[in-house]
């Protein structure tokens, strides 16, 4: 969408910029793809933890956490997926989800250590 | 990504929106035409008389019950109401002792349609009518349920991502919406046809998506539910407790008079509609009678539901009340189905839903467009553009050619034949398939204009169809007072005159000429 915007640079500079910081197209599939795999897999995962971990610390009754924690998945999931093609860095994304998804699944194998599920 | 947050956000845009952009369009398409379920079923079954209220038709549901099926496990009765003049009446037949529950039925096996106004028997044409857009608008067709609902809900993801990241693209979101150029570059005005069929509807197509997502939530995140319960099974229990099944006593009693309990309801519910009547073991006296209230009542799409003692008709137990957070749950469920929306607002949803499929639409031209400028040769384009080109043209003339296709099978094959309602839906496919492959043997301006033609023309004409082969005519329903079925052969030609519209603007098209210093700049930038 923002071509017509980026096309009213000077060419010649332009050009140049763009050769210059222009990786070769396999780098750039390969990096797509592995952001498209975060961000789908990845994203799922991390979605899908947080839900969970929300389910069980949310205050009030369980059927209520649980609800709450469902609605707000898909706008954690959303936003997760728009992080991994906005940073600047391919591998920032994965360390963050799988770390994050680490922690998320600590957090929630010792929430239901401590109090099993009905 | 390479380049500036808001260059990554427009090419996540661009392609979230490309991969599932058909799909999306067919989605988009069937799920507004669900808005007028009732209304699209009422068309496709001719037989059927005008709306009614459902006082006179409980009585006449018992009785063809209790003729038919005396000593059911259960009776279902659904109500007509403003928009619906049949009572469809179903029944469960006694399990014998080890038999295993069993399986859904399809449509045909007990059960039957009354007329709601005189309780006869309709014998309506076969056919799924609204209920197979509405089926296909989040499940899809010839592919197993599950998957094609996963595949919705994919799709649904990466729209919701497309307008996040659309909208990020847009720093000028505000301003756009007042701005449309008709005359500028083919690029400046798909884009800003876009952009205005988005932004004017923002709020509803980022609601209309999530909500979306939301209904199939249980399928698509269960995590929320199984990390507190052991079973789907024991959340249900909780949130939904449904009245354990009690066995025949064997000792008859008579019902008690069913519009006594619908009243009775109606009351307790400070004049809420009935909707939804289930009886289990009529005619004993361990009767009970369950009303589920209508589900265009309240935003909220769970009405909740009571339950009466089937002999005396006192009431026994109230379905309970849900937290804030369930009820939000079914609010956002009940924005999605637009139930609650009376005649005005159905239509502002309509209209908004078809400015969602417009947006979609142009996005898909716009991918063409921009990139048509662009190709080293716009005579040979590569085999990646040519795709995407013809399955626009295929899918933005042949959805709506597709599903005018399925009310001309609902008119025109045999009343009697087999597999009737099958094969309606088949029209579907034929009309779709077909407009794409008349979409790839043609050249593009002509396959543009020629399907868009084609499908106003299948669109347009349906209203005569329907007056040449049954009852259903424009006069009739003038005459008779009919204005959802007046205001139905209206809307068809409506959206034949769009599609013609549409179809003229693209035969009088004429490609901007390419400045040469602009086409030598963007060669050596492939987008």
């Amino acid at each position: 969408m923002t071509t017509s915007t980026t096309l009213a640079a000077p060419p010649a500079t332009k050009a140049k910029s763009a050769k210059a910081a222009k990786p070769p197209p396999w780098r750039r599939r390969l990096d797509v793809a592995a952001r498209g795999v975060a961000a789908i897999f990845l994203g799922y995962l991390f979605a899908a933890l947080t839900t969970a971990v929300l389910a069980r610390v949310l205050p009030g009754p369980r059927a209520e956490a649980s609800m709450a924690a469902t609605l707000l998945s898909f706008a954690v999931y959303a936003s997760v997926a728009v992080w991994a093609f906005a940073d600047a860095k391919t591998w920032r994304v994965w360390l963050g989800l799988t770390a994050g998804s680490g922690l998320l699944a600590a957090i929630l194998w010792l929430s239901l250590t401590l109090e099993p599920r009905l | 990504m390479n380049g500036s947050f808001r260059q990554s956000m427009a090419w996540l845009h661009t392609w979230t929106g490309l991969v599932f952009g058909w799909v999306l369009f067919a989605m988009f398409m069937t799920g507004t035409a669900t808005y007028f379920r009732p209304e699209i079923t009422r068309w496709m079954e001719p037989e059927t008389g005008p709306p009614a209220s459902y006082g006179a038709t409980a009585n006449a549901a018992v009785a063809h019950l209790s003729k038919v099926a005396p000593k059911a496990k259960s009776w279902s009765i659904t109500l007509p109401d403003e928009r619906q003049g049949v009572t469809r009446v179903s029944w469960q037949p006694e399990r014998k002792p080890g038999e295993e529950r069993p399986r859904r039925r399809g449509r045909g096996q007990n059960q039957a349609t009354l007329d709601a106004a005189t309780g006869e028997v309709v014998k309506a044409r076969d056919t799924r009518g609204g209920e197979f857009f509405y089926r296909f608008h989040f499940q899809l067709h010839y592919m197993p349920v599950i998957f094609g609902r996963w595949m919705a809900g994919l799709c649904a993801m990466f729209m919701l991502v497309a307008i996040v990241s659309g909208v990020i693209t847009h720093k000028r979101i505000f301003k756009d919406f007042f701005t449309f150029r008709p005359k500028k570059t083919a690029q400046r005005s798909w884009l800003d046809a876009h952009n205005l069929t988005a932004v004017l509807a923002l709020p509803f197509h980022a609601m209309i998506t999530y909500t979306g997502l939301v209904t199939l939530m249980g399928l698509y995140m269960p995590w929320g539910v199984q990390a507190n319960y052991k079973s789907d099974q024991a959340y249900f229990a909780e949130v939904f407790p449904q009245s354990e099944e009690i066995p025949r006593s064997g000792v008859a009693a008579p019902l008690a008079p069913l519009p006594l309990i619908l009243h009775k309801a109606s009351d307790a519910w400070g004049g809420g509609r009935p909707w939804i009547v289930n009886v289990s073991n009529p005619g004993d006296a361990t009767a009970r009678v369950e009303v589920t209230r209508h589900s265009g009542d309240k935003l909220s799409y769970r009405g909740g539901s009571l339950t009466f003692d089937g002999v005396t008709g006192a009431m026994i137990s109230e379905s309970p009340k849900a937290g804030p957070v369930n009820v939000t749950g079914g609010a956002m469920y009940g924005l999605h189905m637009g139930r609650f929306a009376d005649p005005v607002l159905r239509w502002f949803y309509f209209l908004a839903s078809l400015a969602g499929c417009a947006m979609v639409a142009t996005g898909l031209v716009l991918w063409t467009v921009k990139r048509r400028q662009q190709l080293p040769d716009p005579e040979k384009p590569y085999f990646g553009f040519r795709l995407v080109e013809r399955l626009n043209i295929g899918t933005i003339a042949g959805v709506p050619a597709g599903m005018a296709a399925m009310l001309w099978a609902n008119r025109l094959l045999p009343v009697e034949m087999a597999g009737r309602s099958a094969w309606e839906v088949n029209a579907v496919f034929v009309g779709w398939g077909g407009m794409i492959l008349w979409a790839t043997l043609r050249p593009t301006r002509k396959a543009w204009v020629e399907t868009l033609s084609a499908a106003a023309f299948l669109v347009a004409a349906l209203p005569f169809v329907s007056a040449l082969t049954t009852q259903r005519n424009l006069a009739r329903s003038l005459m008779t007072g009919d204005w959802a079925m007046l205001a139905f052969d209206l809307t068809l030609f409506a959206l034949g005159g769009l599609l013609a519209f549409c179809a003229w603007k693209a035969a009088r098209y004429t490609a901007p000429v390419k400045p040469k210093r602009r086409a030598a700049k963007l060669a050596e930038e492939p987008a």
